[in-house]
């Protein structure tokens, strides 16, 4: 350390207007370096870790019920079945008769995802997870969700219907 | 970047005792396979970093271990290099390790006060076999089954307890999954904390007594 010349003098100081020494020049160098190579490691990363392939979930029709099977008032719950990278998968939906409108209504909570509960005795979608609460027709009444129920498209052909989901 | 480094380092205060440890004096006669050390620790630093990326992909069961290199090497972006980078480092780490074990060796660097050190130095390239050995079953292809059942009936030479040693390296009487669970949590976890902690210890050592000089 002694040996060097300048180290009487700190060779930060000889920024603009003087000739650079050997030494900060190796350590700029060695510091490009540096960043250099973790700036290259780190796009790396990223490229690897994120997912080579995103699927498009497209809209599918499940069949779920016969239309004689419809609730003439109230709620009625049907599972669907489907399989999603060859695993079976399942899921509910809740068809809803209000007595002037017929639809499907989705499960699923829209605070977190959790999916709700049909309570009978009370007339509400009650979500188990933060108390959720929904109205026959999927408003909210309580709770933290902050939108209603989704509808699910719903169609009858040939006196059997089906509910469209996107997997 | 330098201001935000020095605000944290006014409370963290970690540059004083690296600064300490990079900074020291260089004896007379060394010369270029002083650095095959520093290149070993490179090639661990490498080894690691691939590492931990290829674990986001690996999957060590029987039925999806071999399944899951192909989907590295051929879909996953950037997943053949990362693997052959994984790959070649590790060939590159060994090869360096032992070149950095005869360089201590002609140098009688061994010799009191290193002694300990040398005992460090020398667990640490058991380990890195150790890593090598197991990191080679975990494709999961013929070469890495056989290898293995070689390998490990190696262990069944030795007397009374060879037998036994065989049943607890392989986890069964056969190389089966769960011999290839075995040999992942030892590639991943088990050996590289053990060398984390040697490593740890052969520098403190390096720093405290010092570079021997040359011949």
């Amino acid at each position: 350390m002694s040996q060097i010349s300048i180290s009487h003098r700190s060779p930060y100081k000889l920024s603009r207007g003087h000739k650079m020494v050997r030494r900060t020049f190796l350590k700029k160098t060695i510091k490009l370096f540096f960043f250099v190579v973790s700036s290259i490691s780190i796009s790396v990363f990223f490229l690897f870790s994120y997912p080579w392939k995103i699927r498009k979930k497209e809209l599918t029709f499940f069949y779920v019920t016969d239309e004689d099977m419809l609730p003439v008032k109230g709620v009625r719950q049907v599972s669907i079945e489907y399989s999603r990278y060859s695993r079976p998968m399942r899921t509910k939906a809740y068809i809803v008769n209000t007595g002037s409108e017929l639809f499907a209504l989705s499960p699923v909570c829209s605070h977190l995802g959790c999916l709700v509960n049909w309570n009978w005795p009370r007339k509400r979608f009650l979500c188990p997870c933060h108390g959720g609460q929904y109205d026959i027709t999927g408003n909210v009444i309580k709770g933290p969700p902050p939108a209603p129920l989704s509808r699910l498209p719903m169609k009858i052909d040939k006196e059997k219907v089906y509910i469209g989901l996107r997997v | 970047m330098g201001e935000i480094f020095d605000w944290i380092d006014n409370r963290f205060g970690i540059r004083q005792p690296h600064r300490k440890f990079l900074h020291r004096d260089i004896p007379e006669g060394v010369n270029y396979s002083f650095c095959l050390g520093g290149a070993a620790l490179v090639c661990f630093i490498m080894l690691f970093l691939s590492g931990i990326m290829l674990s986001i992909y690996y999957v060590p069961s029987e039925t999806e271990a071999f399944n899951s290199i192909v989907r590295i090497n051929n879909e996953v972006r950037l997943g053949w290099f990362i693997r052959s980078f994984h790959k070649w480092s590790s060939n590159l780490l060994i090869i360096s390790i032992i070149l950095h074990t005869i360089r201590v060796f002609i140098y009688k660097a061994y010799r009191s006060p290193r002694e300990l050190n040398w005992v460090a130095g020398s667990l640490t390239l058991v380990i890195v076999f150790a890593s090598g050995f197991t990191g080679y079953l975990l494709p999961w292809d013929q070469k890495a089954y056989w290898a293995t059942e070689v390998g490990t009936s190696m262990a069944k030479t030795i007397p009374i307890i060879g037998k036994y040693l065989l049943y607890l390296v392989r986890g069964g009487e056969d190389v089966t999954g769960t011999t290839l669970i075995r040999f992942y949590a030892m590639h991943i976890i088990y050996l590289p904390s053990c060398l984390f902690i040697l490593l740890w210890a052969h520098f403190h050592m390096v720093r405290k007594q010092g570079i021997k000089g040359g011949l």
